[in-house]
């Protein structure tokens, strides 16, 4: 079924093709204001013309966290449905301009707002920081842009099972799906805070906003946005890397599951965001902080799947000891070595992540630096090594060239200084972080208290790291731009992995959604109903926007 | 000792399964990490109370 010489649609690679180069263009820029931000908080450095700190801020983190992320996933999710399940039709196509295109205009929206310094209000936009209306209509923009390509892509999903009843789907078809809905159902929080509540507050139709409510569907939606991130590198690890290494895959099923366990248990835990907040019951944080730890076993699924890829494979090569089989793996092949390095550095992020969800713990990191340190190890490193270790392959398949030697070998010395980079800086920023240096301020001695002047020779390494990091983005830039214009021509493999023959049959259950999406809906009313009606009819009274910058 | 994983015997069903020492050892050390920090932040957090 799955033939490795199929290409994907020159009509639908063009349509992937436009996101990665936004994309892309929003590395370069967020970079850019990442790089700055490390040099600021260094104390050695100030930005120049005026220029404030929390502006820089908001364009890293709406760039690189909103924009790289959403732009990336959708056009490889489209490349990955056009490959897998056939090319797509010319409605479902036409769809997906319609959504690239809201999608780019509302970026644009958004990156005026900040650059002119109306919407400095950090990446978590929280109320009661008020930006311009512009910040938040740019942004639904974007939102309703990627539904459309969601939907676009539910009808290529459909149209599949109709020619095909009764079978399998196709596993990064299924995959684009379950992110799809994840996201859907996930966004509708962002999407009912910023059209009921921010909007009509920014533009001045009411005058004091729920602060509470509004933190609250953030973060419904903030961390299932983490998991719509996590996914589509889970499906270049899952469904990809086993065919790049020349092995198989170690079970289809395992894969499908861990997928659905994402879908039904990463949306109901917002709360593990808001444990230090007042106005939220503790019985229903430590509800959500159960469901968290829930989230924790498809993880634990993906790591055991893909040591076991990597040790089949190892092994029928004749690999022998308890860790031979890593010899065998394809060290010299940057399509597998960034991602691979990408799934090492998620050992010591997932390792932080649990301590953030769990209550006392958090107490000792909460709004500290340890969160940004680990939030960049999650998705500033395993998601984006494992996204440009599939931008080696997808970029030439999708502009018929091939990768030169010279350009691998580059790819794997970004990745060899995109990890010395993180660990510089994401290390310093736990460790700072444990030492109580907070998040998001500007660099400030706070009138020399000894505490804050302990954390200056780590704000020191992040501006190494950060730099270093800086050096990494100039590197995949170099990358990007010769495989999309100066490689020579070529075909390049859109690799898909086939399954072991030991691996158990996969089992229809898995496409029954209505069974799925109904229980992650009825633990979304289970864990938010309550604390959701306690909040409004309890609620203090609203307050007015503020623009402290 | 040697998996099926690629020789072609299409016949018979395969009974043995392959050998994941390895991966055992691997998962195993992926769970005393996250418990080794999980308990040093936990300890960190007693300090301060």
């Amino acid at each position: 079924m799955m033939n490795g010489t199929w290409k994907v649609d020159a009509r639908d690679g063009k349509l992937a093709m436009a996101h990665i180069y936004v994309a892309f263009v929003a590395l370069a820029l967020g970079g850019l204001a990442g790089l700055l931000q490390v040099l600021v908080r260094s104390g050695k450095f100030e930005l120049p013309a005026g220029i404030s700190y929390y502006t820089i801020l908001t364009t890293h983190g709406v760039l690189l966290g909103l924009v790289l992320t959403t732009f990336f996933i959708i056009g490889f999710q489209f490349a990955a449905v056009s490959r897998t399940a056939g090319t797509l039709s010319d409605r479902v196509r036409f769809w997906g301009w319609i959504g690239f295109w809201l999608m780019t205009i509302g970026t644009a929206i958004t990156a005026f707002y900040i650059l002119i310094g109306e919407a400095s209000v950090l990446y978590t936009f929280y109320a009661p920081l008020q930006a311009h209306a512009g910040f938040y209509i740019g942004l639904t923009l974007v939102v309703v842009g990627s539904w459309i390509s969601g939907f676009a892509m539910f009808a290529h999903y459909a149209k599949w099972k109709k020619a095909h009843p009764g079978q399998v789907s196709p596993l990064l078809t299924f995959m684009s799906v379950v992110n799809m809905v994840l996201w859907l159902v996930c966004s509708l929080g962002v999407a009912a805070t910023v059209l009921f509540q921010l909007i009509p507050w920014s533009l001045g139709y009411v005058d004091r906003i729920n602060v509470l409510v509004s933190r609250t569907l953030f973060w419904y939606f903030g961390h299932p946005l983490v998991y719509f991130w996590l996914l589509p590198a889970y499906m270049i690890w899952y469904a990809i890397i086993p065919k790049i290494i020349g092995g198989k895959m170690f079970s289809d099923s395992l894969a499908r599951m861990s997928f659905i366990l994402f879908l039904i248990f990463s949306i109901p835990v917002g709360f593990h965001h808001q444990l230090v907040e007042p106005g939220i019951d503790p019985a229903w944080k430590y509800l959500q902080v159960v469901l968290t730890f829930m989230v924790v076993i498809p993880s634990l699924m993906t790591a055991f799947s893909m040591f076991a890829t990597f040790e089949m494979y190892g092994r029928s090569k004749g690999a022998t000891g308890l860790f031979g089989w890593l010899r065998k793996l394809p060290w010299g092949d940057a399509r597998f070595f960034a991602p691979f390095i990408g799934m090492l550095f998620f050992i010591p992020a997932g390792a932080g992540g649990l301590v953030n969800a769990s209550h006392q713990l958090n107490q000792v990191v909460h709004n500290t630096i340890w969160v940004t340190g680990h939030f960049h190890l999650t998705l500033a490193t395993t998601v984006v090594l494992t996204f440009f270790g599939g931008a080696y392959w997808l970029i030439p398949h999708l502009t018929g060239r091939v990768m030169t030697k010279a350009m691998n070998r580059l790819a794997i010395i970004q990745t060899i200084v995109w990890s010395i980079g993180m660990i510089f800086m994401s290390s310093a920023m736990h460790f700072a972080g444990l030492l109580g240096a907070p998040r998001r301020s500007a660099f400030s001695t706070y009138g020399d208290a000894p505490q804050a002047l302990e954390w200056i020779p780590y704000q020191i390494a992040q501006a190494v790291g950060g730099t270093i990091l800086f050096i990494g983005i100039i590197l995949v830039l170099i990358i990007v731009t010769n495989l999309a214009f100066f490689a020579p021509k070529g075909e390049t493999e859109f690799p898909v992995a086939e399954v072991a023959e030991q691996a158990e049959r996969t089992p229809l259950v898995f496409e029954n959604w209505k069974l799925w999406i109904g229980i992650a809906v009825v633990l979304i009313l289970i864990a938010y109903t309550v604390p959701f009606i306690d909040m409004i009819q309890n609620a203090p009274p609203g307050s007015k926007g503020f623009k402290l910058w | 000792m040697k998996t099926q994983l690629n020789t072609s015997t299409p016949k018979a069903k395969v009974e043995k399964e392959p050998a994941l020492k390895g991966t055992l050892a691997s998962v195993l050390f992926l769970g005393f990490f996250l418990i080794f920090t999980w308990v040093s932040v936990y300890f960190l957090f007693l300090n301060r109370l």
